[in-house]
């Protein structure tokens, strides 16, 4: 397996999984509890002011909500592949440094504090899971620092208990506050994908795809990084500076990816695992495919949740951990023995 | 080597800026025609008290559409099924083509306003009722009801019968001393229906007293000491869907047991009843605020 990585072998390894997120996207658009031609989606399209409910569900609930999982799961996977890489820590995962908690503890707040105005299409809740979101990791990574600048388990322990401090505010407020409420979070909470307006779509790609183009480009350095900060350092590589940027996009990202669809959970441990053990650990292509199959996993994982229990839906949650699961189970057993990066 | 950083910001900027150029942010952008109460023929609830009234409208055949909790009337059954009250399924409500859409606004079920959101973005007539749980709510749900689907006359009739028919059982328990009524919704951790509920409401009606004072959450776990504190005269369990009632009656008086100090144990005034009526606001309420009144003076209702 070790031939190098070239350029080219890299474009069309890319290209090919672009080609099947296409194919899966399409392929989900024609799969609900509705079922719509694209004939009559086609024909719609050309007619004007014609109310079609096969060219209604395709155009403005299906699509966008594909697309919306996409972007959510070519995000949520892409951070996975950062935070693994600057933790260094296999069960690394996009929430691992409190994102979970912080975005929790914003909601509760925008609810216990009834706003209700919208930025950009997006509800107070989504608004301020953001910023808790965000809030929180840049507390945990401050906290860490202090702990000295190398140092990942500081920064690992600190994600922890903010965690857990965090999930107690959460709790107290909950038992605080009106329970009715409460409900409305704990919903928002569990990861929801529907339809989204077409401008929010667009948006969130712009800053996710962004983030995933430059996390490309310090690749390099992440491949360095992950074999620890002192062997980094000896290649030359600005260590901190990496880090930082690192950390400051794949935050970035995964706070866009829970203020568009909530928390949605083991996209962003297993999907990039899975693509590790089958095309191996350089970042350079770890990242781009990462994102691709994220976007393709949590794509699908949307539609089954959407039609395995028609017409009623599942979270989404509960079907990127059933179906992905047991498939990261027998990649690890099929794999992992192969390239034995696991007991490196 | 900056050159593609700066490409990327560049990129980006351009990115958004069209974005803006090309989309409409403002958040007002339902349009939605308001059809004209009279043209409504396409009928989707999504709740089953909703159904119920409905069908108590007189609107039968202009329901296209119910959740699959509508089980009364058993007409509702025969519907075309659009998802469960938890999970509206919004591809089939679009696919029936409806003409208006109703909702719960209650805050207690966010998927439900979270539906009625998506209906009127994507240019659906919803209606919402019950914003708030009072029974009061039930009356001008039935009005707004009426007023939009022009049954307004029928509406007032509804009304007033429902109105008669709790009347009749209030009347029957007027000026009676209060039995104080602990209401548990769930054992483990014990819950009960507080005082800001709709079935405090109920409970008051049938000449009864909610033995849980004021508490902060509307359905607040207590404790044991609490529970003994209170010292309910008797306590009432729905079955909540369940058919065997018998059973549960049984296992209920077992658990309870344990609990010996207090009234409604000593007393063995302990009921299970068929919750059906009682934790939904619908045309039936009164066979509900009947059910707790027979709990709690059984001796009026034997003739």
């Amino acid at each position: 397996m070790e031939q190098l990585l070239t350029a080219k072998k890299l474009f069309r390894r890319v290209l090919l999984a672009l080609i099947a997120l296409i194919v899966v996207m399409l392929l989900c658009s024609l799969i609900g509890t509705q079922h719509i031609s694209l004939k009559s989606v086609l024909a719609s399209s050309n007619r004007q002011n014609a109310i079609d409910p096969d060219y209604e569900i395709f155009m403005h609930v299906r699509l966008p909500r594909i697309i919306l999982a996409c972007i959510v799961g070519a995000a949520l996977a892409c951070s996975g592949v950062v935070f693994q890489a600057i933790l260094r820590n296999p069960l690394a995962d996009p929430y691992i440094l409190g994102i979970s908690s912080g975005a929790g503890l914003g909601t509760i707040i925008a609810i216990v504090s009834g706003f209700s105005w919208t930025v950009w299409g997006r509800s107070p809740i989504a608004v301020f899971a953001f910023v808790g979101a965000l809030g929180t990791i840049w507390l945990v990574w401050f906290v860490g620092r202090f702990t000295g600048k190398s140092n990942v388990t500081g920064l690992l322990l600190a994600g922890v208990v903010v965690n857990a401090f965090f999930s107690a505010v959460i709790m107290f407020l909950t038992s605080v506050a009106k329970s009715q409420q409460i409900y409305a979070t704990i919903f928002w909470l569990m990861g929801n994908i529907a339809e989204e307006d077409i401008f929010v779509l667009w948006m969130g790609a712009g800053f996710i795809i962004a983030g995933i183009i430059a996390l490309f480009y310090i690749s390099p350095q992440l491949n360095a990084l992950s074999f620890g900060v002192d062997d980094a350092r000896s290649m030359g590589i600005n260590t901190a500076g990496t880090q930082l940027i690192a950390f400051a996009i794949a935050a970035l990202i995964t706070s866009i990816a829970v203020c568009l669809s909530g928390l949605i959970g083991f996209v962003g441990l297993i999907v990039p695992h899975g693509v590790r053990l089958i095309f191996g650990p350089d970042h350079r292509q770890l990242l781009p495919l990462s994102g691709i199959a994220g976007a393709i996993f949590l794509a699908a994982s949307d539609t089954l949740a959407r039609t395995i229990v028609a017409p009623a839906q599942l979270p989404v949650g509960v079907v990127t951990a059933i179906v992905g699961g047991p498939f990261f189970l027998f990649l690890l057993i099929r794999y992992s023995r192969k390239i034995g990066w696991l007991n490196k | 080597m900056m050159k593609k950083w700066w490409c990327l910001l560049l990129v980006t900027i351009c990115w958004f800026v069209a974005g803006f150029a090309i989309f409409d942010i403002s958040p007002a952008r339902s349009t939605v025609a308001a059809t004209s109460p009279e043209k409504i023929s396409r009928i989707i609830s999504t709740a089953p008290n909703v159904t119920e009234i409905l069908f108590a409208l007189g609107l039968e055949d202009k329901i296209i559409g119910v959740t699959s909790e509508s089980t009364y009337p058993l007409a509702a059954t025969k519907k075309l099924n659009i998802g469960n009250f938890w999970q509206p399924d919004i591809e089939a409500i679009i696919a029936a083509k409806p003409d208006m859409v109703i909702t719960l606004g209650f805050p207690l079920y966010p998927q439900q306003q979270n539906l009625a959101d998506r209906l009127s973005r994507l240019g659906y007539n919803s209606l919402t009722v019950f914003n708030t749980e009072k029974v009061s709510d039930l009356f001008d749900a039935v009005e707004k009801i009426g007023a939009a689907t022009k049954t307004q006359q029928q509406a007032n009739m509804l009304i007033t019968d429902i109105r008669k028919k709790l009347d009749h059982t209030t009347l029957l328990v007027k000026g009676r001393e209060k039995i104080r009524v602990l209401y548990v919704v769930q054992r483990e951790p014990l819950r009960v229906a507080g005082r800001d509920t709709f079935i405090n409401e109920l409970i008051e009606l049938a000449g009864g007293e909610n033995a849980i004072g004021p508490t902060i959450q509307k359905y607040p776990p207590i404790g044991t000491e609490q529970l003994i504190a209170c010292n309910a005269d008797i306590i009432i369990e729905p079955t909540m869907g369940q058919k065997n009632t018998g059973q549960l009656q049984n296992n209920a008086i077992q658990y309870w047991s344990r609990f010996k100090n207090v009234t409604a144990v000593e007393n063995k005034r302990i009921y299970v009843v068929d919750d059906d009526t009682i934790s939904q606001l619908g045309p039936r309420l009164y066979e509900g605020v009947e059910t707790i009144a027979r709990c709690l003076r059984p001796e009026l209702f034997e003739k």
